[in-house]
């Protein structure tokens, strides 16, 4: 192209502008590199370093729980994360890879024990509500054993923790379960002071075994001498001494418990050692019966109705429980042809070492007990069936001292030993009403009363129309009337003699109701006669037919 | 130099330079170390000549990369509220928009805040290594072209500033702690820009123009 | 004597946007390349203004369901909540942090506003090849392609919050839709502003149309 004018040199172009930028350039750049792989690499040491070891929990469902957010807590604090959770070959499980915090290493044991907190509730026992809000989390409790243990299998229901409390473990047996689960509270004089934590039924069938922990202090509080009962509940009972009503709690109402308490005994008062086994009684009446050590055994014989007496009815000397019956049987004497209902109680001497003056200690000793007893018995001891409670018709059997009771002695050759017996009080009495009520049966008291009645009609009418004539004779007075007055006054009077006289008073009063009756009779005909007739007062009664 | 058979240039004026901004045309000038040439009509920059560019440059992307793992690698916030912690690195903060079913918000999220910056450094390290040992990385003209476009789509300051706005938000209602990547990142943004400034386009076609 | 002021165009000349080399090219049609760097070479942007405005029209589309509908839904055990962009700066307000309502305000409201309708301005000044102050265009331009990006922070927040508040019973919060719709008005304004050849702004002044270039 041929310049032209309105080319334009390069030259004539502007300069571009150029400025110096004060620019502070890092004099070792390389710095920021070195700092920031310093930086990094630390980061990746740490992280390997604090890495903790990645354990297996197996669980039946993996409800609740989500990977990568799931932690797993002990005591509320973060211990672990739940990594991946994928279900077992068998598709009968999942299992959640876990990985802990380094500080767990050394507590992942055999024993070690995990398990789902999801909001429960069950028998009792409200929990877990919090993780309505923050998504359920994974339980822990280290173990106790030496082995270490990287998988896991988790438990389905949260355990009673009992790791690092303090406190103590007891076991009790029992027949039932009584209304009992695990996390149900253990009373101390209506006190919350532990729990159960287990139960299971014994291998060979017969009975429940518990597995109980009662916190520290309260632990001490249980010996040999203490008593458990089951508490839950309200308690009914209905016995020789009545109706009484028992409960520990309301909450032992809802959901059961277990009580105890320690009862002054013979048996060692120190605190009783882990593990240590007792009884669980049906209820605190169970309990309270047992603190015997040696119980006798006895019979005594009845011939009475024994309706009311039942198996653990109270036996009493003057109110205070010696014993209890044990069991009620029947016999019938062929020979007699007399039924008989021996009566076996168990008698607790210890109860009536009270009795005996307290100074006197229980004999251990068989033949010095016979004399004790047989000495008794020769006092008057005797045993008789008593009511208990009119209202149930309870009745029970009482000791006490009949000085009039007649001669018995124990007979030592039964076993157990046969005490003598007087009949109930209550038949004595029946019998005697028996008795009178009889008697006034034989009484001609219909005949007396019927006699009695008619003299009386007589003597009334008689008096009132004596009464009458009485006043007739105001204006007439004739010595007919006053000599049958007379006689009357007469008769009275002999009556009155034949009254003080001592003949049988019986026939003296019918005779002398008779002479009334006569008299009475003559009087009332002569008025009816004077009545129909006044003239005859002063001619006299005319003779022949009126 | 060599002319390829698709064009029709006639003359390359390699001593002139068009303003980007306002197509003037100037004259280059050499520029001493630190200063940076600027359009006379309109003050647009349009080139600079800053020594070692090359050396900083890689230094600063080699930081950038440490920084940029750890960002990813570790949750940047965290929140705790009533014992429920949760924790959100960025990777997470992805996942959790494209589950929800907010797919496009969470790809836009990661191309600008995850794809981009690491393209971006994995490239300009593969540029730059080989040059630093005077050696051209095979198809670096077209990847240093793709590094041009792609910058403005690297907006990790923003990221931050978010992350920041979000923390405040919900600071009265929860516990909210930072996490390391937070640190990263906001270490990485500064290094990243210093790096994009001293990688300097003109000292690296120069480079480029030498050895092809 | 004052130096000419002309542009490459005006020369005929193609500056290649990558690697800056000035080049003649011969008057055909066909493609254009860069010899140094082998990139197509353009006298301006192609389309510029046709696509500038495809990508300023969609957003402007999209920027009304940006506003109205929710971006983010917040369901706690107080109830259930869905807020807007405006909804989130007024509850930023009135729980204090008026700073921050200030920095989202800007952010979310300001910045894309005046991002479409500067860009609006632009290509209808380029349009109708205004004369008006091009510097004070050029920066116009200049600052709408930096501060662009400013406006993906509430959409950062939104992020954020959805992968921090994820506790079930307690809190949720949930991207909504009227997130999806902000991301895109704030893509597509890039993409508007990526799209216009600021070099257009200078192409009216007056120059040396036609003339060519010697010497070497």
């Amino acid at each position: 192209m041929a310049p032209q004018s309105s080319d334009i040199d390069i030259d004539e172009l502007q300069e571009v502008l150029h400025e110096r930028k004060k620019r502070k350039s890092l004099p070792f750049v390389w710095i920021v590199p070195l700092v920031a792989a310093i930086i990094g690499g630390w980061l990746v040491v740490k992280g390997i370093l604090e890495k903790g070891p990645t354990i297996t929990i197996r669980f039946t469902s993996a409800e609740g729980l989500e990977a990568g957010k799931t932690k797993v807590k002990y005591k509320n604090v973060d211990v672990g994360e739940v990594k991946h959770i994928s279900v077992t070959k068998d598709l009968l499980g999942v299992v959640a890879t876990v990985e802990m915090v380094k500080a767990t290493e050394p507590y992942l044991l055999e024993d070690t024990q995990f398990w789902i907190v999801r909001p429960r509730i069950a028998g009792g026992q409200v929990s877990g509500l919090g993780t309505l809000f923050s998504g359920s989390y994974i339980g822990s409790d280290p173990g106790k054993s030496t082995t270490k243990r990287r998988d896991f299998v988790g438990l389905e229901v949260p355990p009673i923790i009992t790791t690092g409390m303090a406190g103590h473990h007891f076991v009790l047996h029992a027949e039932t379960l009584g209304s009992l689960e695990v996390g149900s509270p253990v009373f101390f004089r209506q006190e919350e002071v532990g729990s159960i934590v287990a139960h299971e039924i014994n291998k060979d069938g017969q009975g429940v075994t518990f597995r109980i922990f009662v916190n520290a202090p309260y632990d001490q509080y249980v010996n040999a001498n203490s008593q458990f009962w089951n508490a839950s509940g309200i308690d009914v009972t209905m016995d020789a001494s009545g109706i009484r009503v028992d409960t520990e709690s309301l909450v032992s109402i809802l959901i059961g418990g277990v009580a105890f308490e320690t009862f002054p005994g013979v048996g060692p008062r120190s605190s009783a050692a882990e593990a240590q086994e007792f009884t669980l009684f049906k209820n605190r009446n169970e309990a309270m019966k047992r603190p015997d050590p040696v119980s006798l055994p006895a019979v005594v014989i009845f011939d009475q109705s024994l309706r009311g007496l039942t198996v653990g009815a109270p036996v009493e000397f003057r109110g205070i429980a010696i014993g209890e019956v044990k069991a009620i049987n029947m016999e019938y004497d062929l020979p007699e042809n007399k039924p008989s209902f021996p009566v076996t109680i168990a008698i607790y001497p210890f109860r009536l070492q009270a009795l005996l003056g307290g100074h006197v200690e229980v004999a251990n000793d068989p033949e010095v007990r016979r004399v004790r007893w047989d000495g008794l018995i020769a006092r008057g001891l005797r045993a008789q069936l008593r009511t208990g409670s009119l209202l149930t018709g309870q009745i029970f059997v009482a000791f006490d001292f009949f000085p009039n009771a007649p001669a018995a002695q124990i007979d030592w050759t039964r076993n157990p030993p046969a005490l003598p017996t007087v009949p109930g009080l209550l038949e004595e009495v029946q019998q005697s009403v028996v008795n009178i009520v009889h008697k006034i049966d034989k009484m001609p008291l219909e005949k007396i009363g019927i006699d009695l009645r008619q003299s009386l009609e007589t003597l009334n009418r008689t008096l009132t129309s004596t009464d009458k004539l009485v006043k007739g004779f105001d204006s007439e007075v004739t010595p007919s009337v006053k000599a049958t007055l007379k006689d009357a006054r007469k008769t009275l009077q002999s009556a009155d003699q034949a009254l003080t006289a001592d003949s049988p008073l019986m026939y003296e009063t019918r005779d002398l109701i008779r002479e009334l009756n006569k008299t009475a009779l003559s009087l009332r005909e002569l008025t009816d006669y004077l009545d129909r007739h006044p003239e005859a007062l002063i001619r006299g009664k005319k003779r022949g037919g009126q | 130099m060599s002319s390829s058979p698709h064009h029709s240039t006639r003359l390359n004026f390699p001593s002139l330079i068009a303003c980007h901004d306002c197509d003037l045309l100037q004259r280059r000038v050499l520029l001493h170390a630190g200063e940076v040439a600027r359009c006379r009509r309109c003050g647009a920059a349009l080139y600079r000549n800053l020594p070692n560019s090359i050396d900083r440059a890689l230094a600063y992307t080699l930081a950038a990369l440490v920084l940029i793992l750890i960002a990813n690698a570790y949750p940047i916030v965290g929140l705790e509220v009533s014992g429920n912690r949760q924790m959100a690195s960025l990777y997470g903060t992805l996942h959790a928009l494209w589950v929800e079913g907010r797919e496009e918000v969470a790809l836009l999220v990661g191309v600008t805040t995850m794809v981009t910056p690491i393209i971006q450094i994995v490239l300009m390290l593969y540029v730059l290594i080989p040059l630093r040992l005077n050696r051209m990385a095979q198809g670096t003209i077209p990847v240093l072209r793709f590094l041009s476009t792609v910058s403005p789509w690297s907006m990790m300051e923003v990221f931050l500033l978010g992350i920041l706005v979000a923390l405040v938000k919900l600071e009265h209602l929860a516990h909210v702690e930072t996490g390391t990547a937070m640190w990263a990142f906001a270490a990485l943004i500064p290094v990243l820009i210093a790096a994009g400034r001293v990688f300097n386009p003109d000292e690296i076609w120069e480079k480029v123009r030498a050895l092809s | 004597m004052s130096r000419p002021v002309v542009t490459a165009a005006q020369l005929g000349l193609y500056s290649c946007h990558t690697c800056n080399l000035v080049t003649q090219a011969k008057r055909g049609h066909r493609e254009v390349v860069c010899p140094r760097c082998g990139h197509h070479l353009h006298m301006r942007k192609p389309d510029s203004i046709a696509r500038a405005w495809a990508f300023l029209l969609a957003g402007y589309i999209l920027y009304i369901p940006a506003n109205v509908m929710p971006i983010m839904h917040t369901s706690s055990l107080f109830g259930a909540q869905s807020d807007t962009i405006m909804s989130g700066v007024i509850y930023l307000w009135h729980s204090g942090s008026w700073h921050l309502a200030l920095i989202v305000f800007i952010a979310s409201i300001l910045v894309p506003s005046a991002k479409l309708l500067g860009m609006t301005f632009l290509l209808i000044s380029v349009q109708r090849r205004s004369l008006w102050d091009p510097l004070q265009r050029t920066r116009m331009y200049r600052i709408i392609e930096q501060v662009g990006r400013w406006s993906m922070l509430d959409i950062f927040v939104v992020a954020i919050l959805v992968a921090l508040v994820q506790l079930q019973s307690l809190a949720t919060i949930r991207a909504g839709f009227g997130a999806v719709a902000f991301g895109a008005v704030v893509v597509l304004t890039m993409f508007a502003a990526m799209e216009f050849d600021p070099k257009l702004i200078w192409d009216p002044q007056g120059g040396r149309n036609g003339s060519s270039i010697v010497g070497h």
